[in-house]
């Protein structure tokens, strides 16, 4: 089993931070303009500190729930901190392999590498918090397992 | 040889583009019209400016009737068109999953129609023939047919597959919607859009007309009318249901022909569509607790494709059953899918006390809401009210639990969910896309887990896939793994050319022969990699060359 690159709990951590930050800079806002009496001057803090801290906590736990294990017939994964999700996906009905890098990745050095299939729902399963050069094997060898063992007629 | 589309097209695409010209031109030349500063000449004006756009149109159909061309060849379905930007497409014919043939009231008349080929590729129609005689498109429909059959066997050398193939279709009627049966339905059905659309109709246009008529009725007649209205608009809806149900699956017939699905229906517009077997998804049996205790159902066929011809815009293609007799229904079941006899294992007993949990919990909300709006407004009953339906809750409760299940069978999975629309799906293993596997923190907490089997189907009813539900963990840890690897089993016979859906030699194997089966499939598949590899050394080759 392969667990994701440490630093992708910069990344998640960095994100919740922007997204407390965008709240408490609402919450902030609300207060000037509105100044509704019942209001105290402090909300925008507890704003920041709530989502930050939830964030956070969320990016801890979230890393240490991820685990992926690329097997001899099919990609495995496991995921999700209240939902544990585990997702097998068999390399007959891979459709196409990407490797993506957001912008938020880039600032880290990580990419994704994203599995398509048919289905009609998780019909893309993305692995996060890989180096680029893992990335991109983890894209290769995927491709070439999924060429060898090419379903004749998937849809 | 490349074939055009029919002549009579040309008169009925310029008439179907060109008809608003030529109404506006009528009411222009009856004098309801007038263009300031040309005086008496505006109509003659009028009259050549219209009569230019006529023509102009009827040119631009004649050149793109005469600029389209398709050709059915061995492979390929190759389609030329377009008048300024030309077009060519060739769509291979493995790959198309159905064939639709619709033609409306004008359309019948002029003995033409609108065939559509439908791929799983995009969100639309891949190609479309506008149009063509209706011989030529059942001719499109048996030839693809034909063709497709042909490639398959040339594809599976093995000798039982071309034995199955070979031959003339035969074709059998499956099912056939009689008069009493579309009766049924139509009086189950109930337009639930009417009552929208009349009330946006009604807030719209008439707020105003209303609002200065509410101030002067008083409030008896007034309760009086708006239950009259009430009634009306159900009577109305279920008006309107009834007769859309009825002209939508007026005459519905459904024929097996050699290795495809034929069905016809409507009466205004008729659809006539074919799918082949070996493109079906799931199928899915649905019923309600009123169709349950009569004994009828109904069925969904998916494929992967899209139709414009099914209702309800963005449900993919579908052939459905609206409402047959359950057990026709089953032995409908049988003849596509030889699912055997289906032995659900419901989820443990511990499920059943979550669901009785969370419906209580709902009844308790309720409760909590007429406290709440009892300090506040005083109701006219007592705020413990909604505690009457606690036993409903039990019951509902049971019958959830009840009403759940999984089996596999021996190249099935099969599914149940739902109380008051309950689903039952049947997936072949072959065409599961992927495995979830998911459990929140409540299922956790009991032990429970949720296994989806995720198919490339387009029916989105609710995007419900088939789902074991509320399965114990450990069992969940079990359906994962087999559910892999019978998809495995699946995929190598399926390569082996012997258990393909739609080549019956392959069901009803006993174990001993199913094990042959696997052995001869695994040394089919090394070969299939053998050429796989080869091929792309082939291709490696030619980029060297290049």
């Amino acid at each position: 089993m392969n667990r994701l690159n440490p630093r992708i709990r910069l990344l998640w951590i960095v994100r919740a931070l922007i997204t407390a930050t965008v709240l408490a800079g609402i919450a902030f806002g609300v207060g000037r303009v509105l100044a509704p009496p019942w209001l105290p001057a402090w909300t925008p803090a507890a704003v920041f500190v709530a989502f930050g801290g939830l964030g956070v906590m969320l990016a801890v736990l979230r890393y240490r729930a991820w685990r992926y294990e690329v097997r001899e017939d099919s990609i495995y994964l496991e995921r999700g901190v209240f939902t544990k999700v585990r997702t097998v996906v068999p390399f007959v009905r891979i459709q196409h392999v990407d490797t993506s890098r957001s912008p938020t990745e880039r600032l880290v050095g990580l990419a994704s590498t994203v599995v398509y299939t048919a289905g009609s729902r998780g019909a893309d399963v993305s692995v996060p918090g890989l180096t680029p050069t893992d990335a991109d094997d983890l894209r290769e060898r995927l491709k070439r397992l999924a060429i060898r063992s090419e379903g004749e007629d998937a849809v | 040889m490349p074939r055009s589309l029919s002549p009579l097209s040309i008169p009925y695409r310029a008439f179907q583009r060109g008809g608003g010209i030529v109404v506006f031109l009528a009411f222009a030349l009856s004098g309801g019209f007038s263009i300031p500063g040309v005086g008496p000449a505006g109509p003659l004006i009028l009259l050549v400016v219209g009569l230019l756009a006529v023509v102009a149109l009827v040119g631009f159909e004649i050149a793109y009737v005469r600029r389209f061309s398709y050709e059915l060849g061995e492979e390929t379905l190759d389609i030329d068109s377009g008048v300024l930007s030309r077009r060519s497409r060739e769509i291979p014919l493995r790959r198309i999953q159905n064939v639709d043939i619709s033609r409306n009231v004008v359309q019948r008349v002029l003995g033409i129609a609108l065939v559509s080929f439908e791929t799983a590729g995009g969100g639309e129609t891949e190609a479309q023939l506008k149009f063509v005689t209706f011989e030529e498109a059942k001719r499109l429909q048996r030839e693809l047919a034909r063709l497709k059959r042909e490639g398959s066997a040339e594809a599976s050398e093995d000798g039982e597959g071309t034995e199955a193939v070979a031959g003339k279709p035969e074709s059998t009627e499956l099912f056939a919607l009689d008069r009493s049966e579309l009766a049924i339905l139509g009086a189950l059905s109930i337009d639930l859009r009417v009552p929208g659309i009349l009330f946006l109709l009604v807030s719209t246009i008439g707020s105003t007309v209303v609002s200065t008529y509410l101030d002067t009725v008083p409030g008896f007649a007034l309760a009086v009318l708006a239950a009259v209205l009430v009634l009306g608009l159900a009577f109305v809806s279920w008006v309107v249901g009834a007769a859309a149900s009825i002209i939508e699956y007026y005459d519905f017939r459904l024929v097996r022909s050699g290795d495809e699905l034929q069905y016809e229906r409507g009466l205004l517009q008729r659809y006539d569509g074919s799918i082949p077997f070996d493109k079906i998804q799931t199928l899915t049996i649905a019923d309600n607790p009123l169709k349950r205790h009569f004994g009828y159902a109904s069925l969904y066929i998916e494929t992967a494709g899209y139709a414009p011809g099914s209702s309800g815009g963005g449900r993919g293609s579908e052939a459905a059953i609206p409402l047959a007799k359950r057990d026709h229904v089953l032995e409908l079941v049988e003849e596509l899918e030889p699912v055997g006899d289906v032995d659900l294992e419901r989820p443990p007993r511990v499920a059943r006390r979550r669901y009785l949990v969370r419906y209580l919990l709902v009844v308790g909300v309720f409760t909590g809401i007429a406290y709440g709006a009892n300090a506040l407004f005083a109701l006219p009953f007592p705020p413990w009210t909604p505690l009457l339906l606690a036993p409903l809750a039990i019951l509902f409760a049971h019958a959830t639990w009840r009403n759940r299940g999984h089996w596999l069978g021996d190249h099935h999975v099969v599914t149940r969910n739902g109380v008051l629309r309950r689903e039952t799906k049947i997936v072949p293993y072959y065409r599961i896309q992927t495995i979830i596997d998911s459990r929140n923190v409540f299922q956790r907490r009991l032990g429970l887990a949720t296994v989806t089997a995720d198919t490339a189907g387009s029916l989105s009813l609710g995007g419900q896939d088939a789902a074991a539900v509320d399965v114990s963990s450990a069992r969940a840890d079990e359906l994962r793994e087999e559910l892999e690897a019978r998809l495995g089993r699946a995929v190598d016979a399926y390569r082996a050319g012997r258990a393909g859906i739609g080549f019956e030699d392959a069901y009803g194997v006993d174990s001993l022969q199913s094990e042959a089966v696997e052995i001869d499939s695994e040394d089919d598949s090394e070969g299939d990699r053998d050429d796989i590899d080869s091929a792309s050394e082939s291709v490696e080759s030619r980029e060297e060359d290049a």
